[in-house]
């Protein structure tokens, strides 16, 4: 727990309102530093990082940072600031404490990819964080770090914040822009891929607020200093929202790869309810069940994919022996069931059918078969869906069902006593 | 069809400004056109939305499914007040089936959500807020209220509230 | 100069197909059928229906054959197990959901897959409206068949008419296909112009005279 914060250093310390404030705690050095060495200098340096996507999807960002500039003539960046992942709250956090780093990011982004248009679009259930950010764009427009000839650089940049209206599917890149063009949020075929075809068409670049924050340090420290932290794989500093049964619950800036147990027990302060540890959702609701023998587990992306997990947007849900396990699955299946855009057959389908067995779960009235039938369902949800939600919709469920020890005779959990 | 409304003055005078504002930018500002107009009305009804179709032109049709796909937006009258209570799994562990009854019991509403009778308050079980830190937590209107008890409902949603 | 001619290989067989064509179309060419729903030749392929889906061997998922193209040395199969499960459970959650009664090809596609749609239950919720939506001379409207393909939607839209009388309500299961705030068709933007009747394949759009007649 030695570990220096870096993406949250300013979080509480800075007044998020203050400009001044933010260039007094180093803000705007990493632009300048970026301006200095041009946009193709950047784009190594997040190459070299090997920077994951932490929006969940884990996709190197510098593979798109370089597709995008190297696209011809408009294209876009945008800020995917839709968190609306259950259990996540990190880029809220960003967002509230430290508004102008997001918008740093952004303007960094922006100058590599050569791109003069950027969005931020931000959950609509976050209205404070939307009064921020667009507070410092404001200032910055007013300083000189947005608009015309930014920094006497020669390069233009206008943001603009797109406020979402309740949909979790817009957190999926393509759904988001089809949000942006005034559309319902439906999921678009991939490929193209947003680089070559993103919003109106365009090439666009769109990273998730902690991956354009990764940016800031990294552009001043270096891909040394950035590798430095967790797996060589997967490296980097890394936000891990806690919550559930924990002393502690909150945003928690660790290296990528800490392990599982240190975040619960050192950083959460440990197991509150019976004080047992029951199990951990990892990744929020399209993420997976591990239980208690795993939490020695390293928080990164390649490990976890190994044990057939998820890192995802860094949600670490504790659960202690005596949860209502059953209620929470009832609502992690409500949750898709609700969220589902309705597009493509398995997912519109197979989220109601989900919800109807582990009701009946739920309600200890299970049928011969449901379980089979489960099984099936969340197959074809998980194969043949177009998008992530569809795809990830029954992998808690399924997780849970085998590491939990769900005994169908008796509806009990085995690792949970109630 | 939803039944005809009348809007006050005011409400017509904010809303053909925002009109005016958004004239000719096409479906790319519809979303932040019906955010301000809802913003005025409290909910989009159907003459609204026709006007709001011919200021952006965007079709009519597009305007009316784009309210239907997303939960922040109305095509029906809500309360003057809307309370989002989270019962996702860090809420749900932390309590939220009690604040759920709480507010459900002081609104005289169903406990899966709807406005009470005297068309103050929305009452609707809200997908994660995204403040989990903060379980059980709910929002009225823009206003996020963390670590929330059954006992402060009464004073939360109350007449005076 | 991109191959005027590329290699893939379909359940074994060895092809030389045009680079860039759909598995769908590379399919035919072998002599292989893969049942499709919401496709239509003439519409875009929005590849909801996902029943053209198959096996690309190194992709994570299943494929859908209408909208994928083809690449060099592409290994495909049709007809897995695992596609097989696929298409069955969502022909199965689809004749739970809706009325399949109009929809006679589904109704053989749902027996050749053995599929059961009982498996779900009796009080499985399914998609009902308040009768038949006859609200003009030319055509009803029966939206307890409608399984949602999208065709209609895109006749009136850019594919076609470009009239924008037909959207959606609502989302996910409870998704409809919608007019303007629920009006009559006398008052959308319809024309009239009989499209959308053409290309429901299972008998949700109906003229007026095949719904009164039969036929």
């Amino acid at each position: 727990m030695s570990y220096q914060p870096v993406l949250t250093a300013r979080v509480g310390v800075v007044d998020p309102a203050s400009l001044k404030d933010y260039e007094a705690h180093g803000g705007f050095r990493a632009l300048r530093h970026a301006i200095a060495i041009g946009p193709d200098a950047v784009i190594d340096l997040v190459t070299q990082a090997h920077v994951l996507g932490r929006g969940g999807a884990a996709f190197p960002a510098g593979i798109k940072w370089k597709a995008v500039n190297e696209e011809h003539g408009p294209k876009f960046v945008v800020a995917n600031a839709d968190e609306s992942e259950p259990g996540t709250f990190k880029d809220r956090v960003i967002m509230e404490g430290d508004p102008f780093s997001l918008v740093e990011g952004v303007i960094i982004a922006s100058y590599a990819a050569l791109a003069e248009k950027a969005y931020i679009y931000i959950r609509g259930e976050y209205p404070q964080a939307i009064a921020c950010v667009q507070q410092a764009i404001a200032a910055c427009y007013a300083a000189g770090y947005l608009g015309e000839n930014i920094l006497g650089a020669g390069f233009n940049l206008q943001v603009e914040i797109r406020k979402g209206a309740g949909a979790y599917i817009c957190g999926e890149e393509t759904a988001l822009f089809e949000s942006i063009e005034g559309k319902r949020g439906f999921p678009r075929l991939k490929p193209p891929f947003p680089t070559q075809s993103g919003l109106f068409g365009r090439p666009t670049l769109i990273n998730n607020v902690e991956t354009l924050i990764n940016a800031l340090p990294l552009v001043l420290y270096g891909p040394d200093w950035y590798r430095q932290f967790g797996p060589s794989d997967s490296p980097g500093p890394k936000l891990y929202c806690l919550s559930g049964r924990v002393r502690h619950p909150g945003l928690v800036e660790a290296p990528m790869g800490t392990p599982l147990s240190e975040l619960i027990y050192e950083y959460g302060g440990g197991v509150t309810g019976s004080g047992e540890l029951g199990g951990v959702l990892l990744g929020g609701a399209a993420g997976a069940f591990i239980s208690p023998e795993m939490i020695d587990v390293f928080m990164d992306f390649a490990t976890l994919r190994e044990i057939d997990a998820a890192l995802g947007s860094g949600v670490v849900m504790v659960f202690d022996t005596s949860a209502d396990i059953k209620g929470v699955l009832k609502r992690i299946a409500h949750f898709f069931a609700h969220e589902s855009c309705g597009k493509c057959f398995p997912c519109q389908l197979g989220t109601q059918r989900q919800v109807e067995i582990i009701d009946r779960l739920a309600a200890d009235r299970l049928r011969p078969g449901d379980l089979a039938l489960l099984r099936e369902v969340g197959q074809t949800m998980t194969d043949a869906s177009i998008c992530g939600l569809g795809q990830t919709a029954a992998g808690a469920i399924r997780t849970a069902l085998d590491r939990f020890g769900y005994e169908a005779s008796t509806g009990e959990f085995y690792t949970f006593q109630r | 069809m939803t039944a005809a409304r009348t809007l006050t003055s005011p409400q017509m005078a904010a809303l053909r400004q925002i009109l005016q504002r958004y004239r000719g930018q096409g479906g790319a500002y519809l979303l932040p056109c019906l955010h301000e107009a809802q913003a005025v009305t409290g909910w989009l009804d159907a003459d609204t939305c026709t006007e709001i179709s011919r200021a952006l032109n965007v079709p009519l049709v597009q305007v009316h499914e784009v309210i239907e796909f997303y939960t922040l937006f109305y095509n029906e009258p809500v309360g003057r007040r809307i309370v989002r209570v989270c019962d996702d799994p860090p809420c749900f562990l932390a309590g939220s089936s009690e604040i759920v009854r709480a507010c459900a019991r002081q609104l005289g509403v169903d406990e899966k959500g709807g406005t009470s009778s005297d068309g103050r308050v929305t009452l609707e079980i809200h997908p994660c807020l995204g403040r989990c830190e903060q379980a059980p937590f709910l929002m009225i209107d823009d206003d996020a209220h963390g670590h929330v008890q059954p006992a402060q409902i009464p004073d939360l949603l109350g007449e005076g509230a | 100069m991109p191959p005027n001619e590329i290699w893939i290989t379909i359940d074994g067989q060895a092809l030389k197909v045009p680079p860039g064509i759909t598995i769908l179309e590379a399919a035919r060419l072998a002599g292989v059928e893969i049942p499709t729903l919401c496709y239509h030749p003439s519409l875009t392929a929005n590849a909801v229906c996902r029943l053209c889906v198959v096996e690309w061997r190194g992709s994570r998922t299943l494929v859908a054959a209408c909208a994928g193209t083809v690449r060099p040395n592409a290994v495909i199969l049709t007809n897995s197990r695992r596609v097989r499960t696929a298409r069955r459970t969502i022909l199965e959650m689809l004749a739970a959901s809706v009325d399949l009664s109009d929809a006679p090809d589904l109704q053989a596609l749902l027996a050749e897959y053995g599929g059961d749609p009982n498996r779900f239950g009796e009080d499985a919720a399914r998609r009902t409206f308040d009768g038949v939506k006859a609200d003009n001379p030319f055509y009803v409207r029966d939206y307890d068949k409608c399984v949602l393909c999208w065709r209609c939607v895109q006749v009136c839209a850019d594919d076609v008419q470009h009239t924008y009388a037909l959207g959606f309500n609502g989302r996910g299961f409870h998704t409809e296909i919608a007019t303007f705030f629920d009006a009559p068709m006398p008052d959308t933007t319809c024309v009239f112009c009989g499209n959308c009747v053409g290309v429901c394949p299972t008998g949700a759009l109906k003229g007026k005279r095949e719904y009164l007649w039969g036929g």
